[in-house]
């Protein structure tokens, strides 16, 4: 499957020019035209309209004043360092649970590890909303985790359910699937053969890890990390319905200042803030996955 | 029953040129083989005449008519491809009626048809099979049925048993060769195989950088390669460079005598036809190594220059390495500026010490 | 011997954890809302309801609320699916078997859309709906959901159109059929499931997304997720939302199911960018 997408990919690259027909362009010019109007477009508009605005006097000009206004406001200032903190945990949670499950599924083969594949892939079915509602009941107050812990005679849990680390769960266990995929698709490059010859020449399992796995799959990892990073930083429905209020992450607090207190002004200023912040990973995660489909 | 023209065909990609002002005519019946190793444009050229690749020059023509502005479907060719391309969506009768189906042939036509056919490539009762459930061999059989049915008059087949193991693609040639030979169907042929080529062409075309090398029956092209690159290919052959100085070509270990003008000259001599005997003295070679097929040993000899020449001979004791030898020359070939210039057998045993024996020329 | 045999029996124990802990982890929140769902009454810290029952079924399908945003995010799926494949599936086949300038180019530009945080976006189009009074209404839903499956419904249909074997098309060709049978009758069932896969993908995508829906759609459309929203945020009764979530997840985890095994793990991580 992987060496046949591979083929098909380098194949796209690769072509005789005898069918070089202009139509193909007509083919492809409605989804082109919606990718211009609806994120090229709306991205430089943002940028430019926050940057290039009206003054006090009514005379367009260069005037940073929403971006002034979020970096000395305190609440704004607040709402970035959850939402920095958040995403910062998720990453390093998401990278501690799934690459041991990674590992372990690509050097296994039987039917206890396809059904820990099953499991940790089983969060792609269930949509968040119903996450955020099966949180609530088992960690949220007297929630089941609670009635269990009763049962044993042992003290309620403090419940993370409205607190910065009730996102954090629900995040953490929305992206496992794709990150166990993504890391398993980049173990998958390793060859067996290429771990063999190092254990015979005498690496133990970590050095083995450590010289041969890691320096292959650090690509792997680091596409795993900006895709989850590019997804949590700006989450919006987890944070919303389980996070804390006060503070809150840039989702709510881009919608809430976009919608309640209908200033899209600031509303803007804030995405663009989002952007600058995630510009790093979105540019090597669009790097990798046009260099990997680019064969 | 047909008749096929290829007249001047050139095909540029880019910057490459793939096939360079090609002509052949294969008659009515005739199997002729595209050989040449891969890049040798033998592919492109097949590939014209089925009609996927335009010519950026020439004219092919089946029967007098000019089929080079037909596209594929309108060209009366049957092609057999290399990974046989079945259709996977399709059991083995859907495959092979699909054709017979875009040609509104009726139901019991289109039955009694197939089933023929595949009779025919020896799979009766295998109609209902997917493909998926056929083993290689099955599957490029099943691809001759498909491209058999529709009656082509010119049938292209592109390298069909590339993906065959050993054994397999000799079984399948003869099979084919067999299907061909009944039908009496004009075919094209591509392989990169020379065995392949030896044991089924009519006719063998050599191919080398989209150009022709030499055109000629299996025996010819074997016996009197045309090139020093065809002798090369072709079978194993010892390939020395030398100096003919009065009818004598010279190279270090080597004599043999060639009644032509003075020059360099390329020696072609094959295995076969270079006899050992063990020397007295030093000898004018050493063994270096000798491998036991069973049939015969094959015996690489070191020249006093370093140059290794392969000889055939019947097993025996005497072939050990670090033995000197001394060479019975047999027929040999010569070449000059890539052209054949001398085909003859040296009559009687050559040795260095005694290169005084009369030579009997048999071009 | 004896160390064949206990090479054979070695316990899995690494596999054995993480089962336990994914188990727990996974399986439990939703065997918890399963059960909530035909629940009547479950006090604390009661470790099994009091009493089950199919009541809340019963409340939940006769609101009007509730059939109201089934039957939009029916729509609304339907009607972006359509348009998506009526859009992507040629330019699709463009991209893959047609040749034209700044193809690569073009190709890689719907990876723009993941190159950005996604409700940042979302803003800037937001932004841009409120001057086109598109904020509220079902063509902006529409179009924003749009862009959402615009990267799967291209990016999946050309890896499957570029799966197919070009020869099997050239074969077709020698038979005698011409290009639009050779698509019709060859590429298209070929790259069919990979295809019903991507539309799949899509329909469901689009059933639950939720932050564009609340973002460009509040409060005019409401969608089945939206309303999910309000049901945890404001509703009392808890049930609801259980049953809802059982209701919605069921077909969906079928259609996913069926997708992912068309698609095959690694290329579905791939479509991802691993």
């Amino acid at each position: 499957m992987t060496d046949l997408t591979q083929a098909a990919a380098s194949r796209l690259l690769i072509d005789t020019n005898h069918n070089r027909r202009p139509w193909g362009l007509l083919l492809v010019a409605v989804p082109v035209f919606l990718v211009g109007w609806l994120v090229i477009w709306p991205t430089i508009s943002a940028i430019a309209r926050t940057v290039w605005r009206l003054d006090a006097d009514g005379n367009y000009g260069f005037n940073l004043s929403s971006y002034v206004f979020f970096f000395s406001d305190q609440y704004s200032l607040n709402n970035l360092g959850i939402t920095l903190w958040t995403t910062g945990m998720c990453a390093l949670l998401l990278l501690v649970i799934c690459l041991p499950i990674a590992l372990y599924l690509r050097f296994s083969s039987g039917r206890l590890p396809a059904y820990v594949q099953g499991l940790a892939i089983f969060p792609l079915f269930v949509p968040s909303i119903i996450l955020a509602y099966a949180f609530i009941r088992v960690l949220g107050p007297n929630g089941m985790v609670d009635i269990l812990l009763n049962s044993v005679g042992l003290p309620k849990i403090r419940t993370p359910y409205l607190t910065p680390w009730g996102p954090v769960i629900g995040l953490v266990w929305d992206n496992i699937p794709l990150t166990v995929l993504i890391l398993l698709a980049g173990l998958g490059n390793v060859a067996n053969q290429s771990i063999e010859a190092a254990r015979d020449v005498g690496a133990n399992r970590l050095q083995v890890f450590w010289h041969i796995i890691l320096p292959r799959i650090s690509n792997s990892v680091l596409v795993a990390l900006s895709f989850s990073i590019l997804g949590i930083f700006s989450a919006f429905t987890l944070p919303y319905l389980l996070g804390p209020a006060s503070p809150e992450m840039m989702g709510p607090f881009m919608q809430r200042t976009f919608r309640e207190v209908n200033d899209p002004l600031n509303a803007i200023t804030q995405a663009v803030i989002a952007f600058g912040f995630c510009i790093v990973f979105g540019l090597f995660y669009v790097r990798s996955v046009a260099r990997n489909q680019g064969g | 029953m047909a008749r096929l023209e290829i007249t001047g065909v050139s095909k540029q990609f880019d910057t490459t040129t793939a096939v360079a002002d090609f002509t052949l005519e294969v008659d009515n019946g005739e199997l002729v083989c595209l050989l040449g190793p891969s890049g040798s444009g033998k592919s492109t050229l097949l590939r014209m005449v089925g009609g996927f690749e335009r010519p950026t020059a020439g004219s092919i023509r089946i029967d007098g008519e000019e089929i080079i502005h037909l596209p594929p479907e309108k060209r009366p060719t049957g092609m057999v491809f290399q990974s046989h391309a079945l259709w996977t969506h399709m059991n083995v009768f859907k495959n092979i009626a699909f054709g017979l189906r875009l040609h509104h042939a009726p139901r019991d036509e289109i039955r009694r048809r197939v089933e023929a056919v595949l009779e025919l490539v020896g799979l009766t009762g295998y109609a209902s099979r997917l493909t998926h459930q056929l083993s290689g061999g099955q599957q490029q059989r099943v691809a001759l049925a498909r491209s058999l049915v529709l009656e082509p008059k010119i049938l292209l087949l592109d390298e069909p048993f590339a993906s065959l193991d050993q054994h397999l693609r000799e079984r399948l040639r003869e099979d084919v060769r067999d299907i061909q030979q009944r039908l009496g169907i004009t075919t094209l042929f591509v392989t990169h195989g020379q065995d392949e080529a030896l044991a089924m062409a009519d006719r063998i075309v050599v191919m080398r950088d989209g150009r022709v090398e030499q055109v000629g029956p299996p025996s010819e092209v074997y016996r009197a390669p045309a090139t020093p690159f065809v002798a090369g290919f072709i079978g194993q052959m010892n390939l020395l460079e030398g100096i003919i100085d009065t009818q004598v070509f010279a190279c270090p270990g080597l004599a043999a005598r060639i009644p032509i003008a003075d020059g360099p000259a390329t020696l072609a001599v094959r295995p076969e036809a270079l006899g050992l005997s063990p020397a007295q003295g030093q000898g004018m070679g050493i063994i270096h190594r000798a491998v036991d097929y069973g049939s015969h040993v094959m015996i690489d000899v070191e020249l006093p220059d370093g140059h290794r020449v392969k000889s055939m001979m019947p097993e025996s004791d005497a072939w050990t390495a670090g033995r000197p030898v001394d060479f019975n020359v047999g027929t040999i070939l010569a070449y000059r500026d890539n052209v054949l210039i001398y085909r003859g057998a040296q009559v009687e045993e050559q040795s260095r010490p005694a290169g005084r024996r009369a030579v009997r020329s048999n071009a | 011997m004896a160390a064949l045999s206990s090479n054979r029996q070695r316990i899995d124990w690494p596999g054995i954890v993480f089962a336990m802990l994914l188990s727990t982890a996974i399986i439990l929140p939703l065997v918890v809302v399963g059960t909530w769902a035909f629940t009547e009454i479950w006090r604390y810290p009661a470790v099994v309801p009091q009493q089950f029952g199919l009541r809340f079924w019963n409340q939940t399908l006769s609101r009007s609320d509730v059939w109201g945003a089934l039957t939009l995010s029916l729509q609304l799926s339907t009607v972006v699916t359509l348009l998506s494949a009526l859009i992507c599936l040629p330019a699709a086949y463009a991209f893959a078997r047609l040749n034209f300038p700044g193809r690569n180019i073009l190709f890689f530009s719907f990876l723009a859309g993941h190159a950005f945080p996604k409700f940042g976006l979302l803003i800037a189009i937001a932004a841009i709906f409120l001057q086109l009074n598109l904020i509220g209404t079902f063509w902006g839903v529409v179009l924003i959901q749009l862009v959402g499956t615009l990267m799967f419904m291209i990016w999946i249909p050309v890896a499957a159109f570029q799966g197919v074997d070009r020869r099997m098309e050239e074969a077709a060709r020698d038979a005698g059929a011409g290009p639009l049978r050779v698509f019709w009758s060859i590429t298209l069932p070929q790259a069919g499931p990979t295809i019903v896969a991507a539309l799949l993908l899509s329909f469901v995508g689009t059933f639950y997304e939720t932050e564009g829906a609340w973002l460009i759609g509040a409060p005019g459309i409401r969608t089945m997720p939206v309303l999910m929203i309000s049901f945890i945020n404001n509703q009392m009764v808890i049930q609801y939302g259980a049953v809802l979530s059982v209701l919605l997840w069921v077909p969906s985890f079928i259609a996913l199911m069926f997708a992912r095994r068309v698609i095959g793990g690694s290329a579905f991580a791939r479509g991802f960018g691993a």
